[in-house]
């Protein structure tokens, strides 16, 4: 089921305007800051202008400072802001000597500009002034007292300047997000192309096409394309097999029914009774083995076709038991010693379901009984260990050769041996229970000291017992 | 109809009166401006808002300035000529910003911070007697003046007036400004200095000294009041200087703590509005600062008829370094000198 969660455009878009979010509450304090900086530097500047001229035109006369303030002075001040003007010149006590600041600088603001300037936003009677002060020495003929001079202006000038700056800054930054938004839009636009191409490659396949993709993506998509040609691949690989099985199986009916067809018609040819029930006989005992050979490949199919059924605790031991028991009394096992070894005392609960085990352990049988020479020994025995239970089955009989080992679980394999009755489906069955109880098949075999087959089933642990 | 239309309206335009009858709202001028030159502005004024009582009190620029820093309760609206003045108070923070169209309209080299207005435009001139013109070509120039004072010096003697600058604002101002323009200026005051010139406080002293026949020549006269006399006065004649004529404008504010502000800002208006400057170029000799106003005192009549050589003392902050206390002692201090120094 394929749920819609979301939109990249929407993901990309809500990540952009946190970036913006974030990004622009620190671009913005930062150019309110730097706005009422750059406002300040430059409205400062005046004030020391003023400053300046006023210092230039200190006389001294008869041991007091004189001065003829120039206007000039004032209009620098005043800015063309119209700002309110504030000045004042103290002399070496601190008394004014002309001026229009009253009482607002303080004798801490004189000492702190006696030794370096001054500046300072103040109160001048509720009006927020931006005050700069500086003491100069100034040389005369008979004084050389330091004065100090101090000039200020109100701040609508500044204010406007840093509001006019920020508000700049600030419709540099919107066009900025608007632009950043609108190349987001079209990246995203042009990211997602090789997801549609895909997509239209995928969707223009027929529905048997399980060929290898053939398409350019970028690296991001590689893993995609490669786990989707993967796919395809196993698709390929698992239809492979189901034709070979079908050929295969269509193969070995049509022997024992070739065999049929020829013992049948040798028979209608004669005409002596006995060559008849010769022939009879030699039907029934054919058909018997196909009727075999039909069942076991139908068991297969449906191993491996069949759904998840719902397996169940069980325990193995006791599994073991009933099938050897029942196997032992048949007829085809008279002229083998099949035997039980000693079963744990402890039950060897594992998950699974009892037809399929019984089908397992019953092939076990089966294939042991047709590879050996009559009078072999087959031993069954449960080994059970802490989080594992392992079934095993030996024989004495001639084993097979190492190379044949790994083929041996594939349908209609024998081990490299044409003189038994055996389909060669047995261990391939054997194969297909283990892999739905998720145990592990392993073979052994030494040629001529007989082979062991054991499958590890995972024991469920107590916990789990329901 | 038209007749019914006019009676209808008349009714209207008088309800507002009827109602505000019991309730005028008073509001008090402060001002340093002749009624009788400013009285056709006022009529008007009240004619328009009859629900306002209007106070006009004409006094001395020192007076107004006075009145404007320490009477309690303060004054609605102050006018006055003294223009260092006004800017102080107004840079003090006594003043308050005008809000409104006609504000904004007004030519930004008449106003300062939206709080004073400089709404008159009167040249300062020369003024002196027919008489003179018998024996000498009448000045027409500070050169002129200085020159005729140079030659006629036995005839003159006595007979010259001008401003004190230590009695009038406007007179202080107006030479501060002549020294910031010639250095030659001095020559000038020493000049005068040595044919005994009299010092008035007021313009209107001066005229009546020139009309009594006591002085020949007078120096930095008021344009406004000098003009509104020589209409009744023959034998005065009125002379704008031909190379630099002063002008001085009236500035006007509203008092920070006015106690009827809403009036003083209707006040105010009206002065800026077109129909106060029409009044004023109108019925005045105030001449209208607004250049669309058409009357025959207007600073665009004045200046087509003067040429570029008119010089409005510039409103804006260097008016403060006159009020300075000590450049105001420096500049008495050399005057005093200046005008010594041809005495025997």
């Amino acid at each position: 089921m394929i749920v819609v969660d979301g939109t990249l455009k929407r993901r990309l878009g809500a990540w952009l305007l946190a970036a913006v979010g974030v990004l622009g509450t620190f671009l913005l304090v930062e150019a309110y800051t730097s706005a009422q900086r750059a406002a300040d530097r430059a409205f400062d500047s005046q004030l020391e202008a003023a400053s300046l001229t006023i210092a230039e035109a200190i006389q001294w006369q008869d041991g007091q400072p004189v001065v003829e303030i120039p206007a000039a002075a004032f209009q620098i001040l005043a800015t063309d802001q119209q700002e309110r003007v504030f000045y004042t010149l103290l002399d070496t006590g601190g008394r004014e000597v002309t001026g229009n600041l009253d009482g607002v600088v303080t004798d801490a603001l004189r000492e702190a500009a006696h030794t370096e300037p001054v500046w300072r936003f103040v109160d001048y009677h509720g009006t927020p002034i931006r005050l700069y002060g500086r003491e100069l020495k100034s040389a005369g003929w008979d004084a050389v007292e330091p004065v100090q001079i101090w000039v200020g202006h109100t701040l609508s000038g500044r204010d406007a300047l840093a509001r006019d700056l920020f508000v700049r800054a600030l419709t540099r930054f919107l066009a900025m997000v608007i632009l950043t938004g609108l190349l987001m839009w079209l990246a995203i636009r042009t990211a997602l192309r090789p997801v549609r191409r895909l997509r239209q490659l995928i969707r223009q396949r027929d529905a048997d096409d399980i060929s290898p993709l053939n398409a350019q993506v970028p690296g991001e998509l590689y893993d995609m394309a490669e786990t989707l040609n993967a796919l395809f691949e196993r698709q390929r690989e698992g239809r492979d097999a189901l034709l070979r099985f079908t050929a295969d199986a269509s193969h070995q009916l049509k022997t024992p029914l070739a065999g049929l067809q020829s013992t049948s018609e040798l028979a209608l040819q004669s005409t002596r009774p006995d060559d008849w029930r010769q022939a009879l006989q030699t039907v029934h005992d054919s058909s018997a083995r196909t009727s075999r050979l039909a069942a076991q490949l139908l068991s297969l199919a449906r191993l491996r076709h069949a759904d998840e059924g719902s397996p169940g605790r069980i325990d193995l031991a006791a599994v073991l038991r009933d099938t050897v028991m029942e196997w032992a009394e048949r007829d085809d096992a008279q002229h083998h010693d099949l035997g039980l070894a000693p079963l744990p005392d402890s039950p060897a609960d594992i998950q699974g379901e009892p037809w399929s085990l019984r089908e397992m352990i019953g092939n076990l049988i089966d294939n042991a009984l047709r590879y050996t020479p009559a009078g072999s020994e087959i031993t069954l025995s449960l080994h059970r260990e802490t989080d594992a239970v392992t079934l095993t089955i030996e024989d004495n009989g001639p084993g097979v050769s190492r190379d044949l080992l790994d083929r041996l679980h594939q349908p209609f394999e024998r081990g490299g041996r044409q003189d038994t009755e055996g389909s060669g489906l047995g261990l391939a069955i054997v194969d297909s229970i283990a892999h739905r109880h998720q145990a592990t098949l392993t073979v052994y075999s030494t040629p001529g000291h007989g082979l062991r087959v054991c499958v590890r089933f995972p024991l469920l642990t107590e916990e789990a017992r329901p | 109809m038209k007749l019914a239309f006019l009676i209808s309206l008349l009714l209207i335009c008088q309800m507002p009166s009827m109602l505000m009858a019991q309730a005028r709202t008073p509001l008090h001028v402060e001002a340093a401006l002749d009624l009788q030159v400013v009285e056709p502005l006022l009529d008007k004024f009240r004619q328009a808002h009859p629900d306002i009582d209007l106070q006009y009190e004409d006094n001395s620029t020192l007076k107004v300035d006075e009145q404007a820093r320490e009477a309690k309760p303060a004054p609605d609206v102050v006018i006055s000529s003294a223009m260092p003045w006004q800017m102080a108070r107004v840079n003090e923070g006594l003043a308050q910003r005008l809000d409104s169209e006609a504000a904004r309209k007004w030519p930004k080299w008449a106003k300062w911070r939206d709080e004073v207005f400089g709404f008159t435009f009167e040249p300062i001139v020369t003024v002196y007697r027919l008489e003179l013109a018998r024996h000498m070509m009448p000045p027409s120039t500070h050169a002129d003046l200085h020159t005729l004072l140079k030659t006629h010096q036995d005839l003159l003697k006595g007979r010259v007036t001008t401003y004190s600058p230590s009695g009038s604002g406007v007179g202080y101002t107006l030479f501060q400004q002549d020294a910031r323009y010639s250095p030659r200026f001095w020559d000038l005051v020493a000049a005068m200095g040595a044919a005994d010139v009299s010092l008035e406080n007021n313009t209107r002293d001066m005229l009546k000294g020139l009309t009594e026949g006591t002085y020949w020549v007078g120096y930095n006269l008021l344009g406004s009041y000098a003009m509104h006399w020589a209409r009744s006065h023959p034998d005065i004649i009125v002379q704008i200087p031909q190379d630099y004529s002063l002008v001085m404008m009236r500035m006007a504010f509203i008092h920070r703590d006015a106690p009827h502000p809403a009036a003083a800002r209707t006040f105010m208006n009206f002065l800026l509005s077109e129909a106060g400057q029409k009044t004023l170029a109108g019925s005045t000799p105030l001449f209208s600062v607004l250049p669309d106003v058409i009357g025959p005192y207007t600073a665009q009549r004045l200046r087509d008829q003067v040429g570029d050589q008119l010089y409005p003392i510039p409103i804006n902050a260097s008016l403060l370094a006159f009020v300075d206390p000590m450049r105001r002692d420096a500049f008495m201090k050399r005057w005093n000198r200046e005008i010594k120094i041809l005495s025997p």
